[in-house]
């Protein structure tokens, strides 16, 4: 089968099952996903070779689109209201997530290195599934802006949590005395790096994007900015989410008319995240569920815990409503690519522990994909986010 | 430098060398080339062998959305209007060009079977380039009616001239008189092919289309259903552009509200385009310039004059305005992808000849393709096709 027959496969069989979900009232993403793994090289082997292979390059086209969406809700007026709400749940849901992670971890007889390493990397959640899902539904309000804020600003935590856990497992295991600073060291370069190439690269796209008039030359001017800043972001080893994201708040920081960029955008994309989720499905190495035994289980369920209640205190220590703090938590469930590239981190560091490490997370990876965005969508729906004549409606494009 | 890294480059000054090209009244598809040419192996060398591999999906995907957008002109009311003037002048033109270059070069003593081989390639136009323009400009009117009508068929007629000639040059340089009914078969099959699958896919794609409500799924079955069309007829080796267009033309018969479909590409494609042009300039072998000789300059001299004549006497035929008479032949000089496959076939048959025919058409496509564009700016400026 070649490149075109297997893209065209991937959207047909996409659309038909994102319809089929929204008969039974799923997210079109767990669709996606579901159909991924059917077609994919661990069940029917549909999907031609040359398009696995071309995986990573689709997927850093799709979450640059998608960090670069997230970002616009980082606007000025938007932080002044929520920004302390934001800023203590994210940072309590990684700590809470990461502690009680660890703690049940050793409860269970790991290594206390090994320990640490799970609970770094159960921070991290999946920004994509949810914002498919807000885009699904046209959610809004402030539960949604919140979350959104969440989900983007709890990478930086999760990468610095990681790499500070990373260290002390060197150390503990290796015995690496000077490595701490050195991890951190990368960690605020990746971050650092990420803001400054956002930013740099967000100022300049403002400065000419009032030259910028038809809606032709919008999109091409909008989407080659995005490719732009994620191509340098991954030739320097910074991360593609990030830059991505802080490339978008200063855009809706700086330049007035800064919608236009966000609408074009939206014409164009779900095709991308279409063939995007259906390839992680692929990836998805399900023939692992087998494998996910005891630790795998109690690792599901902790992370969940820990989100929740670290959730529920900063909304409590924020101020923030009580939709908030009942239901935050579980919107935090998903979890993929930031995930499973800490995983493999692990799996290059750490030959003793870490291909099981990486097994589990892979193996949890695919459960908390599919079951994550049910849990999104529930998330929203409570909190009213979803207004009625809308809930059994997909996406409509802005014309 | 990464594939992502390369495409945001390629947008951004894309984008910013079509600007250039506006202030200089230039077509944006000549930028592109232009650009693409800078880039290229052969001077910055700052497309890399990565992007240039995957540039054969590109250019069959962008191939296939230009095909489609062509296909929407053969509507059953435009038809009716100037669907005798197309035929006429379309069959004219190809063979014009084709017995005027064949002349031309039998007069500079090129052996017959090379000049009848270049004869055929020399039918060929390039599709992508005009309808570029024309969008670009966004001419309106009966003369671009005509032209794109002209374009389309154009192609069909030039697989049945080259495979006749191919087949003809085969026996008399080879000496297998077989050949020829095989060869026209191999044709016939490719374009019959080509319209079967655009046909019944088309039938599909404009039926099921009609319960798709958001503009979302709308795009995604519009684009899922062309790459199927394409990926089916790359299997089979049928003609994407030929199948594309029947496609869209058997879409636009069936569905009151076709447009819709086109409509929504018209959103998304551009990004497309300009990747796809920046690519093929990178492609073009312009180190083969110096390599043009006698002979590519005979090749473009009369074919130019031959789709003039041929253009001119099928204008003449079937009545159409002086406008079309004049004008028209310079909306087809463009030349690319089609003549180089062409070029290529030829290259695989006959060793050493087929070297040489390949190498002058390489060269001369990158004339036609950079000065081509102008000519048919020129041609939809004479004859007011472009409103402001």
């Amino acid at each position: 089968m070649n490149a075109l027959l297997g893209i065209s496969l991937i959207l047909l069989l996409g659309l038909l099952s994102g319809k089929i979900a929204e008969k039974i009232k799923t997210p079109a993403i767990t669709a996606y996903l579901i159909i991924g793994i059917l077609i994919g090289p661990f069940s029917l082997g549909f999907v031609p070779e040359s398009i696995i292979a071309a995986s990573g390059l689709i997927s850093n086209f799709a979450l640059s689109f998608i960090a670069f969406s997230i970002g616009q809700s980082f606007s000025k007026g938007i932080f002044h209201q929520i920004g302390k709400q934001v800023i203590w749940i994210s940072i309590l849901a990684a700590f809470g997530a990461g502690t009680f992670v660890v703690v049940a971890m050793m409860v269970m007889g790991l290594p206390v290195y090994v320990a640490l390493l799970f609970g770094a990397i159960a921070t991290a959640t999946a920004p994509a599934a949810l914002i498919m899902i807000v885009r699904q539904y046209k959610a809004k309000g402030r539960f949604t802006e919140i979350l959104m804020g969440v989900v983007a600003i709890d990478d930086a935590w999760g990468l610095i949590a990681f790499s500070v856990c990373l260290a002390f497992a060197r150390k503990i295991h290796f015995n690496h005395a000077d490595s701490v600073f050195q991890v951190m060291g990368s960690a605020f370069w990746e971050i650092g790096g990420s803001f400054v190439l956002g930013g740099v690269v967000g100022w300049i796209f403002s400065k000419f994007a009032s030259h910028i008039r038809n809606e032709r030359d919008l999109l091409i001017y909008t989407v080659g900015t995005i490719f732009f800043t994620a191509g340098l972001a991954i030739h320097f080893h910074l991360s593609v989410l990030l830059g991505c994201m802080i490339l978008a708040a200063t855009i809706v920081n700086v330049h007035k008319e800064s919608f236009r960029f966000f609408e074009v955008l939206q014409t164009v994309d779900w095709p991308i995240y279409l063939i995007f989720f259906v390839l992680a499905g692929a990836n998805l190495e399900i023939n692992l569920l087998v494998q996910i035994g005891a630790i795998g289980a109690v690792y599901i369920i902790v992370r969940i815990l820990g989100k929740c209640l670290g959730t529920y205190i900063g909304a409590i220590v924020s101020n923030a409503g009580s939709d908030v703090k009942r239901y935050m938590g579980i919107a935090q469930m998903p979890q993929a690519g930031v995930a499973l590239g800490m995983a493999l981190i692990v799996k290059s560091t750490f030959p003793e522990w870490g291909a099981m490490i990486f097994t589990t997370i892979a193996a949890t990876t695919i459960i908390y994909e599919i079951i994550g965005p049910i849990f999104v969508k529930i998330a929203l729906h409570k909190a009213n986010q979803i207004s009625a004549d809308l809930k059994h409606q997909s996406t409509e494009l802005a014309h | 430098m990464n594939i992502i890294l390369g495409v945001g480059i390629i947008l951004v000054f894309g984008l910013l060398s079509g600007k250039l090209a506006e202030k200089v009244k230039t077509p944006a598809i000549t930028a592109y080339l232009l650009l693409g040419i800078v880039f290229g192996p052969f001077m910055l060398g700052f497309i890399s062998e990565d992007m240039l591999k995957v540039s054969g999906t590109i250019s069959n995907i962008a191939l296939s959305l230009i095909a489609f957008s062509i296909g929407q002109n053969f509507s059953g009311k435009i038809f009716r209007q100037v669907g005798k003037q197309v035929m006429w002048i379309s069959i004219l033109e190809a063979v014009g060009a084709w017995l005027i270059t064949l002349i031309g070069l039998l007069f500079f003593k090129v052996p017959a079977y090379m000049a009848l081989i270049f004869g055929a390639i020399a039918a060929a136009s390039a599709p992508a380039a005009i309808i570029m323009v024309v969008r670009e400009y966004k001419a309106r009117g009966q003369f671009v009616d005509i032209l794109m009508g002209v374009v389309a068929l154009d192609d069909a007629w030039g697989l049945i001239i080259f495979s006749l000639s191919l087949a003809v040059a085969k026996a008399m340089y080879l000496d297998l008189s077989s050949s020829l009914g095989s060869m026209l078969m191999g044709a016939v099959i490719e374009i019959a092919g080509s319209f079967l699958v655009g046909g019944v896919l088309g039938i599909i794609l404009s039926r099921i289309g009609l319960f798709l409500k958001n503009q979302t799924d709308l795009l995604i079955w519009t684009i899922g259903v062309i790459f199927v069309a394409t990926g089916i007829a790359l299997h089979f080796h049928f003609s994407v552009l030929l199948t594309s267009m029947f496609l869209a033309a058997v879409v636009v018969n069936l569905n009151n509200e076709s447009f819709k479909f086109f409509d929504i590409l018209n959103h998304i494609d551009w990004p497309i385009y300009l990747i796809f042009f920046v690519l093929a300039g990178a492609s073009l072998e312009i180190d083969l310039l110096s390599k043009i000789g006698v002979i590519g300059i005979v090749y473009m001299i009369f074919r130019i004059v031959g789709k003039f004549l041929g253009t001119y006497l099928g204008a003449h035929i079937a009545k159409s305005d002086d406008d079309v008479k004049k004008y028209l032949s310079l909306g087809l000089l463009p030349q690319a992808g089609v003549a180089l496959g062409m070029a290529l076939i030829a290259k695989e048959q006959f060793p050493q000849a087929g070297n040489i025919i390949f190498t002058t058409v390489a060269a001369t496509t990158v004339i036609y393709e950079i000065i081509g564009p102008f000519f048919v700016k020129l041609a939809l400026h004479k004859t007011n096709q472009i409103h402001n």
